[in-house]
């Protein structure tokens, strides 16, 4: 499986090589399969990764898949991107989708370049969807993993910016709820006066490292949200369609709640 | 055409007069340099002129004297002092008020409707907000504590970009590095060392372009009548690390604030060109110029990649296959 995941990746995924074996945003899809393969015990054995529906994310085109976060580090993120790398045919490399500060994290930063991690500014996003690239998009940004453990799975702020651009390049959203990720890792405080590389604070886990909850990825029916890209346009239509993937995206959480039978089971 | 080159004996310059020789069409070439004695072909369509830009007298002499004369129709100006370290009011003439002298002595001009200006990629700002693809909207640098470098090329681009939908056409061709001895590149500079400090944890995406491309583009250029900006990226976009290996230099992480002094104390002692202060952000982050409009307006594709420098073994099997390859 891990060898069959690493040639898909190498040799089956779309690729924009700008000749050196790099895209232009970095990602190294050599170093991708290598990370992915090393991330198998992870998603297979200690988070024991379920997931459903990953079928509703397009082959081809355009797309945006749109979750919740929390956590310390993004690892529901990472978990997220090796379940679409796993369970696309053809394979289909996440784009996924980062704050600001990432790029300033030494090391990180070059790591998740080469992972298909871009920084999340409205050109670099504009150019994957040209490009007919699936992204992965995290609304809440950091109010997601900054979160109490009291407010596990509500929806913090959530940011309009994807669904202008989804309306704008005609790209289905699919909504995907992450189950797990907000009990594996939760936050005991942050130092909200520590910006260390520009990170907005600096996280103090409740455990030293994540616990190993089960993971549960519920995948949503795809959303084509506005009529046409002038929609974009309308702030109140991109708010509305912005509101309807939270609202798809809250029922699918408490529908995975309901049917779990813990969180460490 | 007939064709003014200003900076013709600069890599670029020479390059673009070469190759407008060799293009059907152009009546003229109209070559300006301060040499006097530049390495140029031979040839009766070429006329040498040896002018110092930067005295306004000459410069007005040039342009509605013998260019007039002439009936050059079309000017590529390119002109910007190539050391990092040198600044003062002199290199800001050459590199301001040479441009702002030439623009305004062509906008009225009998025979002159065009002017192809060449700027630089390196006037974007580049930092962790910014885009990794940089479009020609993407932001200038403006940062009052930039080297007069950079400075100085942001206003002239802003000097030439003002007089945009005037009866002059210009086009403005905001250029990737040049990968080329002299021809201003801090990348070519800093991978001339045999050790290249890079700064740990960072390996940005870079894009160089080649001296045809340029070329190339610039010869777009004066063909069309597309007016604007326009970014004109090279065929090789590849991380940091990967240029320093593909150069066979060697590639030394060392933490970010130890590389401009120690990049200072290098210049100090041996005059090396390279200026890390003023790459410290394209050496964290990437910046890589977007090629849309100059494809879609110019017809402009990077094609040429930029010949790294190879071991003498590889050289010596290309040449061997090359001569396998002439037929007999």
């Amino acid at each position: 499986m891990a060898s069959t995941t690493f040639k898909r990746i190498v040799h089956e995924a779309p690729f924009f090589d700008e000749g050196y074996g790099f895209d232009v945003f970095g990602l190294h899809p050599r170093s991708l399969a290598a990370s992915v393969a090393a991330a198998r015990p992870i998603y297979e054995s200690y988070f024991r990764v379920d997931s459903v529906g990953a079928g509703a994310i397009p082959r081809e085109g355009p797309a945006i898949l749109v979750a919740n976060h929390a956590g310390v580090l993004p690892v529901d993120s990472a978990m997220l991107c090796v379940d679409v790398l796993r369970r696309t045919e053809p394979a289909r490399i996440p784009r996924a989708i980062a704050d600001h500060f990432v790029p300033r994290l030494p090391l990180v930063s070059t790591l998740f370049a080469r992972l298909g991690v871009v920084n999340g500014t409205p050109a670099n996003v504009r150019c994957l969807l040209e490009r007919g690239e699936l992204i992965a998009i995290w609304p809440e940004g950091v109010t997601g993993p900054a979160k109490r453990f009291a407010d596990r799975y509500r929806i913090q702020c959530w940011r309009v910016g994807f669904a202008e651009l989804a309306i704008r390049y005609r790209a289905p959203v699919v909504p995907v709820a992450i189950i797990g990720a907000e009990e594996s890792w939760p936050l005991l405080t942050k130092l909200r006066g520590t910006h260390v590389f520009g990170s907005p604070y600096l996280p103090i886990p409740a455990s030293p490292i994540p616990l190993p909850t089960h993971y549960h990825l519920r995948y949503g029916m795809p959303h084509v949200l506005g009529r046409d890209a002038n929609d974009a346009n309308d702030p109140d239509l991109v708010a509305s369609a912005a509101l309807e993937v939270r609202r798809a995206l809250e029922r699918l959480i408490d529908d995975a709640r309901r049917e779990r039978r813990g969180v460490f089971r | 055409m007939r064709v003014m080159v200003t900076g013709a004996t600069a890599p670029l310059g020479t390059a673009l007069v070469q190759a407008l020789l060799g293009t059907a069409g152009v009546e003229l070439v109209l070559a300006v340099g301060r040499e006097c004695d530049p390495t140029l072909p031979s040839d009766p369509r070429l006329r040498y002129r040896t002018v110092d830009l930067t005295r306004r007298r000459a410069l007005h002499a040039l342009v509605w004297g013998e260019a007039r004369t002439l009936g050059v129709e079309v000017v590529v100006h390119g002109i910007q002092h190539r050391r990092v370290h040198d600044q003062g009011a002199p290199i800001h003439a050459q590199n301001v008020e040479v441009t702002r002298e030439l623009v305004l002595a062509c906008t009225a001009h009998p025979t002159i409707r065009r002017l192809v200006y060449r700027s630089f990629a390196e006037i974007y700002a580049v930092h962790h907000g910014t885009s990794s693809i940089l479009d020609e909207e993407a932001p200038l640098d403006f940062d009052p504590r930039s080297t007069q470098w950079v400075r100085d090329r942001v206003e002239a681009d802003l000097t030439v970009c003002a007089h945009l939908g005037g009866a002059l056409s210009i086009a403005v061709l905001r250029c990737a590095e040049i990968f080329a001895p002299d021809a201003g590149s801090q990348l070519w500079d800093y991978l001339q060392s045999r050790i290249c400090l890079r700064p740990l944890g960072f390996d940005p995406m870079v894009n160089v372009l080649s001296l045809d491309d340029a070329v190339a583009a610039f010869a777009a250029a004066l063909r069309g009548s597309a007016t604007g900006v326009f970014n004109i990226p090279g065929c090789d976009t590849l991380p940091l690390s990967r240029a320093i290996a593909e150069s066979r230099r060697a590639d030394v992480p060392v933490p970010g604030p130890l590389l401009a002094p120690l990049y200072g104390l290098r210049h100090s002692t041996t005059g090396f060109e390279f200026r890390y202060d003023m790459n410290i952000q394209r050496f964290h982050f990437i910046g890589v110029l977007d090629g849309a409009r100059a494809r879609a307006a110019l017809g402009y594709v990077p094609r040429t990649h930029v010949a790294w420098p190879r071991p003498w073994w590889r050289l010596l099997v290309e040449q061997l296959g090359a001569e396998q390859a002439i037929p007999r």
